[in-house]
């Protein structure tokens, strides 16, 4: 947290980390907290009838700094929400031996998490004669996902494949010659991979020599170009105003705007951008101005150039070797 | 033109929004035409649960007998009676309620005609034909018309006790603002909400949102979970009462039903930020009132 406020708040890093946790009681193999992408999966957890997980925690936070400041009554408060529920669970964390160390732990019911909650730190104290200030916290949350297999942070997409011309979902019949179609007005976006398109399947799953799989990753770069470019649209087409102030939306839509506005407008600060995209949006012409932005930030995102540079390179290898 | 009790499915079903969204035609926001009965329910998915909490009949009933009860210029009052009576009805957990599914299917299959019996404007500009947003039928928790009600149940009431919720739902303006804000996940702050409310301290629209709006802004730097501690709904209280469902006859036309006891929120701390709240208010502009302190 590095917002100014409006008084005294530590210089130093507050840190949290989930060293455990366990599902009803048994132990969550550790393989399923991931450190580095500070993320809890809990899809594969064995039983899959479960109520609550307990999430063991340790937080540290700026040693020294704060028995010497001007701050009473500091509490360490775990904080675990999640937008689609609206969740909100909270724990004290409790001093330990160690300078600078909290533990405690903090329970999910399974009845008021449905995808994914994100856990947080803040640290309140008295300041200046007023309890409850919140002085400090976590610059990053933790993400405690319901439905990753691995604890993988980034997960924006959901691939469905269906033969277009054989399914019960009678409004992808109509499109059996296409490859794919990219769908966002659900609850996650989803391309649909029409595995009726003969050899489409073979093309982006199997191994095969340099040449397909340089070619699998052009195809990848490309249907993810066209679904970043989509959920971007639907994301800013969804926006909520309030008072003519456009809203950051939740879920997919917030990670999607807050993704690629930096590419999209990079001299303006997210919330700046974020009016910008609304304005244009609303009126017409300049909207249009911005798609060739829109679609270099979505090729970024997609590592379309890599890919494509990566393509040609092997396709010059390849040619060069038939040549000899 | 009506959906009639007899033509529905028993069950409640899952209407994904994808489907949904090809349901809501023109017609069906102007309330010129139905979402057609039988290509909804197909495109609807099974619920995997038999107990008799998914059964749309008690919930049909209830939209019939709010729309008898209530004479359509007053159709805004209908909100308080059915919000406790939906949630009570439909007892399913948050994360339950999270799936825009069960929106999505109450809106277009068991109660298109009451979304347009509350919610179609009675003027427009320019003579256009009056239409409901089409966020009244698939949208956000607090703009979907049956999903508002029930998280406003949910996320007002003092465990089993409904009274704070339909303090809430008497006022459009706790609906439209306050009930969007992350802030009333905690339970003291909202009651501390409903109790202004109740003792008068805000009354009228423009109150309400100065005040939704000084709350929101000093929870960046006041945390009200420390201020306000709570431990937090029971889960197993909303658990048996969830089990109970099959046992618990229908909610009551005439007095509140009794909510989900899963553990009353701290009055001591209610008391700590109803005081927070009023100083707060006090201090807020509120347009047509005179800035505290600027007085001539």
């Amino acid at each position: 947290m590095k917002t100014a406020m409006p008084y005294p708040t530590p210089a130093g890093e507050v840190t949290l980390q989930v060293v455990g946790a366990k599902v009803d009681g048994r132990a969550l193999p550790l393989h399923m907290i991931s450190r580095t992408h500070q993320v809890v999966a809990l899809h594969e957890v064995e039983r899959r009838e479960w109520d609550e997980v307990r999430l063991e925690l340790r937080a540290e936070l700026p040693r020294g700094e704060l028995s010497a400041g001007a701050w009473r009554d500091v509490v360490c408060v775990a904080v675990l929400t999640e937008g689609a529920t609206n969740a909100r669970t909270t724990a004290r964390l409790s001093g330990t031996a160690e300078d600078g160390v909290r533990t405690g732990s903090i329970t999910l019911t399974r009845g008021s998490h449905r995808s994914r909650a994100e856990l947080s730190l803040y640290v309140v104290a008295t300041v200046e004669g007023v309890p409850g200030r919140i002085i400090g916290g976590t610059e990053e949350s933790w993400i405690v996902d319901l439905q990753a297999r691995e604890p993988v942070r980034e997960r924006e997409l959901v691939i469905h494949k269906v033969d277009f011309r054989n399914t019960d979902e009678e409004w992808l019949r109509p499109y059996r010659d296409a490859p794919w179609l990219i769908e966002t007005t659900g609850e996650m976006p989803t391309v649909h991979l029409n595995t009726g398109f003969e050899g489409i399947e073979d093309l982006l799953e199997g191994s095969g020599n340099p040449v397909e799989k340089a070619v699998r990753g052009m195809l990848a770069a490309q249907i993810a170009t066209e679904a970043w470019t989509a959920m971007f649209q639907a994301a800013v087409d969804g926006l909520d105003v309030e008072d003519g102030v456009p809203q950051w939306p939740t879920g997919w839509r917030d990670r999607v705007l807050r993704g690629l506005v930096g590419d999209v407008f990079p001299d303006l600060s997210p919330a700046d951008a974020l009016r910008e995209l609304h304005a244009r949006r609303s009126e017409g012409g300049r909207w249009a101005e911005l798609q060739p932005r829109i679609h270099y930030a979505a090729a970024r995102r997609a590592r379309l150039a890599r890919n494509l540079g990566t393509t040609v390179r092997t396709l010059e290898r390849s040619g060069e070797d038939n040549r000899r | 033109m009506t959906r009639h009790i007899d033509d529905l499915p028993e069950r409640i079903g899952l209407l994904r929004d994808a489907a949904a969204a090809r349901l809501v035609a023109r017609g069906v926001l102007t309330g010129q035409e139905e979402p057609p009965l039988v290509a909804a329910i197909r495109a609807a998915e099974p619920i995997e649960d038999d107990r008799s909490r998914w059964d749309v009949r008690p919930i049909r009933e209830l939209l019939d007998e709010a729309m008898r009860r209530h004479p359509r210029e007053e159709r805004a009052q209908a909100d308080a009676w059915l919000a406790p009576r939906l949630h009570a009805t439909l007892r399913i957990t948050r994360a339950e309620a999270a799936d825009t599914g069960v929106w999505n299917f109450l809106a277009l299959v068991v109660g298109p005609d009451y979304l347009v019996w509350r919610h179609l404007p009675t003027r427009t500009k320019d003579g256009e034909t009056p239409a409901v947003t089409a966020d009244r039928f698939r949208g956000l928790h607090y703009k979907q018309g049956f999903a508002r009600l029930w998280w406003a149940a949910e996320l007002f009431r003092d465990a089993d006790d409904y009274r704070p919720a339909v303090v809430a739902c008497r006022n459009q303006d706790v609906l439209n603002t306050v009930l969007r804000l992350d802030i009333i996940d905690h339970r003291p702050t909202a009651r501390a909400v409903t109790r202004l409310l109740e003792q008068g301290t805000v009354t009228i629209g423009r109150e309400v949102n100065a005040l939704a709006t000084a709350i929101n802004t000093a929870a960046s730097t006041l945390m009200y979970d420390v201020m306000a501690p709570d431990d937090g709904p029971d889960a197993d209280g909303l658990r048996q009462w969830i089990d109970d469902c099959d046992l618990a006859p229908p909610a009551s036309l005439d007095t509140l039903p009794d909510g989900p006891d899963d553990g009353p929120i701290p009055s001591g701390s209610v008391d700590t930020l109803v005081k927070q709240f009023e100083k707060l208010f006090a201090e807020a502009p509120v347009r047509g009132r005179e800035a505290a302190g600027t007085t001539p």
